[in-house]
């Protein structure tokens, strides 16, 4: 459903004469144009699509949350302990805080939250971020009565064994669905979702809105505007009319729209940028023919120009990564030498890799109008480097599910980091142990790799971590398991009555707390 | 009437019946496995194994069919893989909203198509007719969402009379039913050009001139009564087809209507949701042509169904 066929000329017209004096918005609610379909649910445990967990992050707390520049930080924990073997995390819960139907929250309520989030009869389907607790496991496999790593020995606090070190962990809390519940779960709580957040939920109207109001008795300190509205809007060019038409307060430019609105001067005013934890990228099936010979692959990182690709097709948006870890993250090294564009040294490695003649090789893809284009210059340039190259296109769903099967020589997708940590790239999309549905698509299988990633995930010390995880990244990259196009830059326009605004890197790190509408005194 | 009535609603079960077998199959070859949709980007073996087990996705097809089917009859139509919530409620929640848009593009569209098709067809060859046939031609040859961003460009952005999109008041309503009615006034006015020309040169409409009626009761009375045989056939269509979802229009006006359920349910893989949504549709349209073929007989009192 993305349709901006003829609407650009017609927009950028159209736009052009209407804009002028501000006109001020008749409401005092917060809106949100992001949503582009419902949300699955308002129950954290049911969480694993980016609406809901916008939402979550609203209406609830986790023990830890991110800041809009994706930095973890403490929430209904005030702060928290580790052991210096990294495997006990005590967590010294917030006094006080109590849900919005006005029962307290204590430690029980975490206990009872993480056994229902991975309890199978809750049928989530996604509660990876409690699985390193000890015991969670054998609990999610219904082996278990309850899960032996979580205890509270009083009402303030958490202890928190885990099966094996994980330094990454506090940011696995600020995952929507480690979101504290409270105990009483009607039938109906993701339609009626009861939380501590700092917004109460109103209502939700299917695919239209959801609505949410002011939590006056927020422990981090009541939102600065009464009521938050989330609209539902499944066409990017009906969202950019509402924005034009000042009814939405901030708007997510679409990609295609990019040069319209950085190259007029009063939108441009509007615009506020961020990097945004997306790697577009080009799986290698490092298991299939030709492709299982290292050289193959380095021959297919040449072969692309990604900088071009970059500058001409994604309007600049983005950063050309040498590797999977986000240039903002620790773990990063953006110094390392790239496999620069070079098609003479890619037939080079082909000839090399005894392929003089070159190779056959299919692209998978979805239908999504931005990677179908990008697949489409990928193809150019490998055919020019005789690495020829037929495109299968499929509905996003079966390309998924092909590539996790491993019938995919090569597929260009996107990546979104689920936590903001270089874990969050290395581990699912090249460690061993994530191949298929778990995330290594490339099927990348190299032990002094594991061994990296594993030592990082173990390690307390943030320097020492981050050297771990620059060399798995390094490694990886020499082996070429897959072409990494750029990390993604997330474009918003934010209306000029808005104030504190700031663009998430992260999903979930903006909850609008202290974002309110300027009144027309304050106006530029 | 009754007996034919009751023939036709006996004639729609082993219809019903065939798209009932048919959406079940379909969904089972198309390649996608609804479990990858539910797990979301990362999952492992195990939790995909189990929610295999638990949606009885293992079964063999013949027991998931008559497990589905047995469903179905008892008025039960599965609960969504996605959302948990049952599907009939979905689905109840808005239907109602695309019947309204339907019901109103088609009120509009038949108002509008059927005045310009009598006045073009009493004055053929006028300015008049000139100009509605060739806007008649580019009404049938726009897409809907070409027609629908213009709309909200002109009226929402531009002139700021009417919100872009979204759901409320009658406000809301205007933009979307125009769009989604553009199609039709086209066709209509030029179904209803034809059958009222040829209508207008017939001999019963000579003589009722002759004996001296007004020309508004020859016309409206006499002529346009006669011709509207194939308009209802498109009204009857066209109504069918926008209530089975107008898929384009909601989406383009943020309609929270069946038509982009059913899109969001087919993306994400959600079969109960698609399966139990068609066959609600299929329903509405079967009913649709029925009153359909009931209204050609109220129109030409020379049909019937006895």
């Amino acid at each position: 459903m993305r349709i901006r066929v003829l609407s650009f000329a017609v927009a950028t017209y159209a736009v052009a004469a209407c804009r002028g004096g501000e006109s001020a918005p008749q409401r005092s609610s917060l809106v949100d144009s992001r949503d582009t379909y419902d949300p699955r649910s308002l129950d954290p445990a049911l969480s694993t699509d980016v609406p809901t967990g916008r939402a979550v992050s609203y209406v609830f707390d986790g023990l830890t949350r991110f800041t809009p520049e994706a930095r973890v930080e403490p929430a209904l924990a005030e702060r928290w302990t580790i052991s210096p073997d990294g495997l006990t995390y005590t967590f010294h819960l917030r006094r006080g805080v109590t849900f919005h139907d006005g029962t307290a929250f204590t430690a029980k309520q975490v206990v009872r939250t993480f056994e229902r989030a991975l309890n199978p009869a809750t049928k989530g389907g996604r509660a990876e971020p409690l699985v390193p607790i000890k015991g969670a496991a054998e609990f999610a496999a219904g082996k278990a009565k309850s899960i032996s790593g979580l205890d509270a020995p009083n009402d303030t606090t958490v202890v928190i064994t885990l099966a094996e070190p994980l330094a990454a962990f506090p940011k696995l809390l600020a995952m929507p669905v480690a979101s504290i519940v409270p105990d009483s779960i009607p039938a109906d709580f993701g339609q009626h979702p009861v939380g501590t957040g700092p917004w109460k939920f109103v209502e939700w109207k299917h695919d239209d809105y959801l609505k949410f109001a002011r939590n006056d008795k927020y422990w981090g300190g009541a939102p600065a505007t009464d009521t938050l509205t989330a609209r539902i809007i499944p066409e990017p060019s009906t969202a950019v009319a509402e924005f034009e038409s000042g009814n939405v307060d901030i708007l997510l430019i679409p990609q295609g729209e990019t040069q319209n609105w950085e190259q007029t001067d009063e939108k441009q005013g509007m615009l506020q940028g961020a990097s945004a934890l997306i790697l577009y990228y080009v799986a290698i099936n490092t298991t299939r023919g030709p492709l299982t010979d290292a050289r193959v692959r380095q021959a297919i990182n040449y072969a692309v120009d990604t900088r071009t690709i970059l500058k001409q097709l994604m309007s600049g948006r983005g950063y050309p990564t040498p590797g999977v870890v986000s240039p903002i993250l620790d773990g990063a090294d953006t110094s390392r030498t790239r496999y620069a564009y070079n098609v003479a040294k890619a037939k080079e490695l082909l000839a090399a890799a005894g392929h003089p003649n070159g190779i056959d090789v299919e692209l998978w893809h979805s239908q999504d109008a931005t990677i179908a284009r990008l697949s489409q210059a990928v193809q150019g340039y490998l055919n020019a480097a005789g690495i020829r190259t037929k495109l299968v296109q499929r509905d996003a769903s079966s390309a998924r599910e092909a590539a996790r099967k491993g019938e995919t020589d090569m597929t260009l997708k996107t990546w979104y980091a689920d936590y903001p940590d270089a874990d969050s790239f290395l581990f699912p999309l090249l460690y061993s142990g994530s191949k298929g549905p778990g995330g290594n698509v490339s099927f990348y299988a190299n032990p002094a790799f594991d061994k990296l990633v594993l030592a990082a995930r173990r390690e307390q010390d943030d320097a020492k971590r981050a050297a771990l995880y620059r060399s798995a990244d390094s490694l990886a990259y020499a082996d070429a398991a897959m072409v990494p196009l750029f990390f993604y830059n997330d474009l918003y326009a934010v209306q000029p009555w808005i104030r504190n605004f700031k663009v998430p890197t992260i999903f979930n790190g903006q909850r609008w707390t202290d974002v309110k509408i300027a009144g027309p005194e304050q106006r530029p | 009437m009754p007996s034919f009535l009751l023939r036709r609603v006996l004639l729609a079960i082993p219809t019903l019946a065939g798209v009932l077998v048919v959406v079940f199959l379909l969904l089972y070859v198309a390649p996608g496995d609804p479990v990858q949709e539910m797990v979301g980007e990362r999952a492992d073996a195990e939790t995909i194994a189990r929610l295999r087990r638990e949606l009885r996705l293992d079964d063999p097809m013949p027991v998931q069919f008559a497990h589905y089917a047995g469903g179905v009859l008892s008025g039960d139509l599965g609960t969504s893989y996605i959302t948990g919530r049952p599907i009939l409620q979905d689905v109840a929640e808005r239907f109602p909203k695309t019947l309204l848009l339907a019901a109103t593009a088609m009120v509009l569209a038949a108002l509008v198509g059927i005045s310009i098709g009598v006045v073009t067809a009493r004055w053929p060859g006028g300015l008049l007719d000139r100009i509605t046939l060739g806007a008649a031609y580019l009404g049938i040859s726009f897409p809907v969402y070409w027609v629908g961003l213009l709309l909200i460009l002109l009226f929402a952005v531009t002139l700021r009379w009417l919100p872009p999109s979204g759901y409320g008041r009658a406000q809301y309503l205007v933009l979307p039913a125009l769009a989604l009615g553009s199609r039709s006034i086209a066709f209509l006015a030029r179904v209803t050009r034809s059958s009222m020309l040829e209508v207008l040169g017939s001999d019963f409409v000579r003589t009722a001139r002759a004996k001296g009626l007004v020309e508004r009761t020859v016309v409206v009375r006499h002529a346009l009564r006669n011709a509207l045989i194939p308009v209802i056939t498109v009204l009857g269509l066209d109504f069918g087809y926008y209530l089975t979802g107008s898929i384009l229009t909601e989406t383009i006006f943020s309609w929270p209507g069946l038509g982009r359920y059913v899109v969001n349910a087919i993306s994400r893989r959600d079969l109960p949701a698609i399966q139990g949504s068609v066959l609600f549709l299929s329903v509405v349209f079967v009913a649709v042509n029925l009153l359909t073929d009931l209204a050609y007989a109220k129109a030409d009192p020379r049909v019937s169904y006895e």
